[in-house]
């Protein structure tokens, strides 16, 4: 153990001591905390007033709009009534369009028969304002509703006390939790790992083809064992990653516990989590990036160039996406047979366990098991992996045997 | 007891018998060349003997047991491929590589200071390896092997690739380091280098063993037959009856002699006739022994 922590912390000091370290740590949260400044300038200019104008022949209809569609809890709508319209009210529609003082404007045509409903059609100024389309959409079919079932003969109390909003609370066994919540949750763990994995498994990869190429490897191999390298190499490469994933993190919490931005965010990204959630959370994201960071450890043993292993590297990824699709089956089921196996897999455990554990805690022994069985594979990957490259190293290039294998494992 | 002991070692790459059955012992205290042309099989014979691959038949021991990692750290290796860090700055390297023998930091540092004033290296102590030439490289993964103190040095052509300079320094750290005690093999494929320096030989071709044993004991074994002489005058004498076979050049010949004739009675010949300037009884060099056994097919 003791070499394998000189050989992470020479990885380690050597790769976080360069430049390069330096400014992609300074320079990705810049882009993106540029890049979410953006969109909620962008976002909330979009949510401040909007300005709707209501044309209808019938004034009772046209107001009763205006009263729903100010009303609105998502976004602020101010609404010009026009009743009955005149012969140049569209032009002049179209010309507040066109000057940007109004956001849209609804025109309701009545019906041609009796009984039968007006036409309505909603002239937006911009087709990308889908929000404020719903929320002129919603208005509508309330307004429609409740027109209806008034003109039914009920009172207008019962219509009301019909159309108040429905409250569903969602509590389970055990814990009052929001499932939504463990879901995205979960996601932002997959993107996580996703992206980690992308980033920094690939560097520990590359820095065991490197090793082979600068040929200190032979001095190495006289005095430490390949998987001790190869463990060292793994943890000092991925260390670096979390290094800086954490410093992210960290930077990402302390910006939008800040007032200004979390008031900016309007709330509205919010994932709240228990304290062992968290716990779970960072357990499961680094053995899920230790054990894919071994599979890409033995791919840069199996290679010999950059090339090579850029066609290997699907590999690292794709059984991690697959968990995800996994993810939505165990998500409506956290208990079933399925949703145990799946989770006790250990390439999948880091999310689906994860995820069960935010639904509904799992007995503790699964849990156990899940940690024991990632442990044990990333030891076992190692320890082939480092076989493959001794071998492969020393070899020359021809592929060993089944009995020469054999041979290699009987003597360390 | 013998520090090193190979008994029969034999190593085969797919259909290529590398190695084929091998035996030799090192003496503590000596120092030993590993001797042969280039694909001779002596970095498979070096490899199997720090464990770096392992042997399909016969048995490696060292300082007197089968070979086992544990011992490792009694070992220097310096490799026939040479590599080191490049982005680290030498001390932190020679630290690092230190501390890979179990050495603390201090005694590491301490004793990589002291080698690489010994060396006449110490200008480059915080540079990036990748700023130094390749003779200073070279001297620095030197360095590397012998910080942990190892009672067995064991170098794959250390002295390939320096300039004469450089070698004869490398050299002269050896023989002090084989004077303070410890066992060193080398290799080399360039004969006339070991012819000096070592106590002991072997020779491998194609993966036999050729010759083996005390570098003074194989001399012994070729006679001293042959005699340089450098002459003015009558070459009458090249007729002698001691002579086998003569090449007459302008001034000065190559003589053969027959078998068990120590040359004094050509000499006494010769001076009656000519004025001799130059009469030498050549020894074999290791070289014309090793033509001579495997039949002149060398390509160092």
């Amino acid at each position: 153990m003791h070499k394998v922590w000189l050989i992470a912390k020479r990885e380690y000091l050597e790769r976080v001591r360069t430049k390069a370290f330096l400014f992609s740590t300074i320079l990705i949260p810049v882009l993106m905390g540029g890049g979410i400044i953006f969109e909620v300038v962008t976002s909330t200019q979009s949510n401040s007033t909007s300005h709707v104008a209501v044309v209808s022949q019938d004034q009772r209809l046209a107001t009763d709009l205006q009263a729903e569609l100010e009303s609105s809890k998502d976004t602020k709508v101010f609404v010009d009534v026009i009743s009955p319209p005149a012969s140049g009210t569209r032009q002049e529609l179209n010309d507040e369009l066109a000057d940007k003082s109004l956001d849209g404007y609804l025109w309701v045509t009545p019906p041609s028969q009796a009984n039968a409903l007006p036409s309505f059609a909603y002239t937006p100024r911009s087709t990308h304002d889908k929000a404020l389309k719903a929320t002129v959409d919603s208005a509508l079919q309330t307004v429609l509703l409740h027109q209806r079932l008034t003109h039914e003969g009920m009172g207008a109390s019962d219509v009301a006390s019909l159309m108040q909003p429905l409250q569903v609370d969602t509590t389970q066994a055990g814990k009052a939790a929001d499932s939504t919540s463990s879901y995205v949750a979960t996601a932002i763990l997959f993107l996580l790992m996703y992206f980690v994995i992308m980033l920094y498994g690939m560097n520990v990869a590359r820095s065991i083809i490197e090793e082979k190429t600068s040929r200190v490897f032979e001095v190495l191999l006289a005095t430490i064992r390949p998987e001790e390298m190869m463990a060292g190499k793994m943890l000092g490469v991925g260390s670096v990653g979390l290094t800086q994933v954490g410093i992210w993190l960290a930077t990402a919490l302390l910006l939008t516990a800040t007032p200004v931005v979390s008031s900016m965010m309007g709330g509205a990204a919010h994932v709240s989590l228990s304290g062992t959630e968290l716990v779970f959370f960072v357990v499961y994201f680094i053995l899920g990036f230790l054990l894919y960071a071994s599979v890409a450890a033995a791919l840069g043993a199996m290679t010999n160039s950059e090339q090579e292993l850029q066609q290997l590297n699907m590999f690292l990824v794709m059984p991690l996406a697959a968990c995800f699709f996994a993810a939505g089956l165990v998500f409506s089921n956290p208990n079933s047979t399925f949703s145990v196996v799946m989770s006790l897999i250990p390439f999948c455990s880091p999310l689906l366990m994860y995820l069960r554990i935010s639904l509904q805690m799992p007995p503790v022994w699964q849990i156990g098991l899940s940690i024991v069985l990632m442990l044990a594979t990333i030891y076992a990957i190692i320890w082939v992996a480092s076989r493959i490259y001794r071998v492969g190293i020393l070899m020359y290039g021809k592929k060993p045997t089944l009995p020469e294998v054999l041979r290699w494992l009987r003597y360390s | 007891m013998p520090i090193v002991e190979l008994q029969k070692v034999r190593k085969v790459y797919d259909t290529k018998v590398a190695v084929n059955d091998i035996s030799f012992n090192i003496e503590p205290g000596t120092m030993f060349g590993l001797l042969g042309p280039n694909g001779s099989g002596k970095t498979s014979t070096i490899r199997m003997m720090i464990g770096m691959t392992v042997p399909d038949a016969g048995s490696i021991r060292l300082f007197g047991q089968p070979f086992t990692r544990k011992n490792l750290h009694r070992v220097g290796f310096l490799p026939e491929e040479r590599g080191l860090y490049k982005k680290m700055k030498v001390m932190d390297q020679l630290i690092f590589l230190g501390q890979l023998h179990d050495l603390d930091a201090a005694t590491a540092s301490k004793r990589a200071h002291g080698w690489c004033e010994r060396l006449g290296i110490t200008a480059s102590i915080g540079k990036k390896t990748e700023e130094l030439s390749k003779g200073m490289q070279q001297k620095i993964q030197f360095i590397s092997t012998l910080l942990h103190e190892p009672e067995l040095i064991i170098m794959d052509e250390p002295f390939s690739g320096l300039d004469p300079v450089n070698a004869t320094i490398l050299q002269d750290t050896l023989v002090d380091l084989r004077n303070e005690g410890r066992t060193i093999l080398f290799s080399t494929h360039r004969m006339d280098q070991i012819e000096k320096l070592c106590d002991a030989i072997s020779l491998i071709h194609n993966g036999n063993l050729v010759l083996s044993g005390g570098m003074r004991e194989i001399k012994a074994r070729y006679p001293n037959n042959r005699v340089k002489i450098a002459f003015e005058g009558d070459a009458s004498f090249l007729s002698h009856p001691s002579v086998e076979e003569a090449k007459n050049y302008q001034g000065h010949a190559e003589i053969k002699l027959r078998d068990g004739d120590n040359g004094q009675g050509l000499l006494a010949a010769a001076v009656g006739n000519a004025r001799i300037s130059r009469f030498e009884v050549i020894e074999p060099t290791l070289e014309e022994i090793f033509i001579e056994k495997v039949g002149g097919n060398v390509d160092a």
